[in-house]
């Protein structure tokens, strides 16, 4: 089982993505948990996650999510997959990340 | 470079500043955990109107609610009335750990050095002209007033505090056999100390020179001139235009220009409620009820007009199903999907409306105030209510009207450039 957190400014337009996420994960052979939160809440809520990505709006944060975590892995939603909400190259973006086939 | 590459990078680098910056992060982190409360509290003069008000509530038919009355006052008090308490504690707790210092020590002791700096008596002055003191916080303390030197103090007061803990002859040795924890709370114990002289002389010799507490001249040198220069037409078209522009460039505007922006809106509302309180007409008029129901409607930048636009006179077929997609979390004041989907985000095509709209549509609110057709809320309406209710909240049917006006004519400054983006196509095949 592995960790997936998404963060935005709310946790609101990243709950959407993670429903997609979900939804594509489903058929992959190692367990996800996904979640989605408000970038304020990184440091207690992504503590235990395998990846963390930003979406796109709150991606000037990165550097300090990368301070606050520095053992994490981090990145950024590409916009385009960010706007489609899709679920699908989001998670394999994931999955490259972290080195899962 | 050309134009363009430099404005861009001119609001890239605006953003981070806002965002590196340690101040302005501590601001933003600690208003969004102080937000909900306030929210929850403006609902007490919400109850208050509906259930116990004898000739707007239920107690117009059922006079005993009215005795329920100083239940939701007590609701309101203990969140906005007092809301430079835990603000201060918040500050100064994320300050603490933006410095690397144990946070809730931090917390604690800037609310102490908070109080030290403000009068601890209250005056009362009687009907024949006597004047009483009991020992206590006034609300001038405690609520909105505090806001701008409450920030102040405890920003300054961790600095202090956190350089102390780095002078190694001010930590206590202890042997190793003694846990870690106790030896932290012993080594804060001299610099929280020295901290809290400085604020306890500090701010009675600034007492004495001046005849006045340092809360108080602050707040009517710093708080109201800025509270008065941004509660109006200019300071709302330059913090929506600032946020827009940011959203253009895709990033969060309305979070990024948070730690200038929730102040003022915060204390907006206090100032509204104290206002119905004391049986007068509330008079600012921005708050996040504003920002959520004439503002970010649809999301930021009037999203779900350009969405009703798409439908209406749209030929092309991604946009259209980008607007499908959009549309439910739009109504619900959710943008993203159109915003980087369409995207929005660099798309000069859209940019005037994308950046306009909530301009415009502040400037009619402002407009429906101004003729008293709409009163400043008392209400502050939660993220997440859809379009056309969360107006219905905070500002009555009026308010409804109002949006609903502001939605048409967002839709009709939408149209031309939706056109304007049919030919594009038109030219790329």
């Amino acid at each position: 089982m592995k960790k997936i957190i998404l963060l935005c400014a709310a946790g609101m337009s990243t709950s959407i993505l993670v429903n997609k996420m979900k939804e594509s994960a489903k058929d992959e052979p190692i367990k996800y948990e996904i979640n989605a939160y408000p970038i304020s809440e990184a440091l207690e809520q992504a503590a235990d996650a395998d990846v963390i990505l930003l979406g796109p709006q709150v991606r000037f944060q990165e550097q300090k999510i990368r301070e606050l975590l520095p053992e994490k892995l981090i990145s950024t939603i590409d916009m385009k997959d960010y706007g489609t909400m899709n679920g699908k190259n989001v998670l394999e973006h994931a999955k490259r990340i972290m080195g899962d086939k | 470079m050309t134009f363009q590459d430099r404005f861009v990078n001119g609001l890239t680098k605006f953003a981070s500043v806002m965002n590196n910056n340690k101040y302005f992060s501590v601001l933003r982190s600690s208003f969004a955990r102080l937000l909900p409360i306030i929210l929850i509290g403006s609902f007490g003069t919400l109850l208050s109107t509906l259930i116990s008000n004898p000739t707007t509530g239920l107690a117009q038919w059922l006079p005993s609610l009215e005795k329920l009355g100083p239940a939701f006052s007590a609701m309101s008090f203990a969140t906005i009335s007092i809301m430079s308490i835990p603000l201060v504690f918040l500050v100064g707790l994320y300050m603490g750990e933006a410095n690397g210092m144990p946070k809730y020590p931090s917390g604690i002791l800037a609310l102490v050095s908070y109080i030290m700096v403000v009068p601890n008596v209250v005056n009362i002055t009687t009907k024949d002209g006597k004047v009483l003191s009991a020992g206590g916080l006034s609300t001038s303390v405690l609520g909105a007033e505090g806001l701008i030197i409450g920030m102040l103090i405890a920003i300054i007061s961790i600095g202090i505090f956190s350089k102390l803990m780095k002078v190694e002859k001010l930590k206590i040795k202890m042997p190793d056999s003694v846990p870690p924890m106790i030896a932290t709370s012993f080594n804060t114990l001299i610099p929280s100390f020295i901290t809290i002289l400085i604020f306890a002389i500090g701010g009675e010799l600034f007492h004495i020179f001046t005849g006045q507490y340092i809360n108080q001249f602050i707040y009517s040198v710093v708080q109201v001139p800025m509270q008065s220069v941004m509660q109006t037409n200019f300071g709302i078209v330059i913090l929506v235009m600032v946020s827009q522009l940011l959203w253009f460039v895709g990033m969060h505007g309305g979070q990024a220009i948070s730690a200038i922006r929730n102040p003022i809106f915060v204390a907006g509302l206090a100032a509204n409620i104290d206002a119905v309180a004391n049986g007068a007409i509330p008079t600012q008029p921005l708050t996040f009820g504003f920002w959520r129901c004439f503002v970010a409607v649809g999301g930021a930048g009037y999203v779900l007009s350009l969405i009703i636009a798409i439908f209406i006179v749209s030929k092309r077929e991604e946009h259209k199903a980008i607007a499908k997609l959009g549309l439910l979390p739009a109504i619900l004041g959710i943008s993203e999907p159109v915003v980087f989907g369409l995207p929005l985000v660099m798309n000069v095509i859209f940019i005037i409306p994308f950046v306009l709209n909530s301009a415009i549509s502040s400037l009619i609110a402002m407009f429906a105030m101004n003729i008293g057709f709409l009163t400043p809320n008392t209400v502050d309406v939660p993220f997440g209510i859809p379009v056309l209710f969360n107006p219905f909240v905070s500002y009555g049917w009026q308010g409804v009207i109002v949006q609903f006006i502001c939605l048409v004519i967002t839709v009709l400054m939408w149209i031309p450039f939706v056109l304007i983006s049919n030919k594009e196509k038109v030219v790329e095949n």
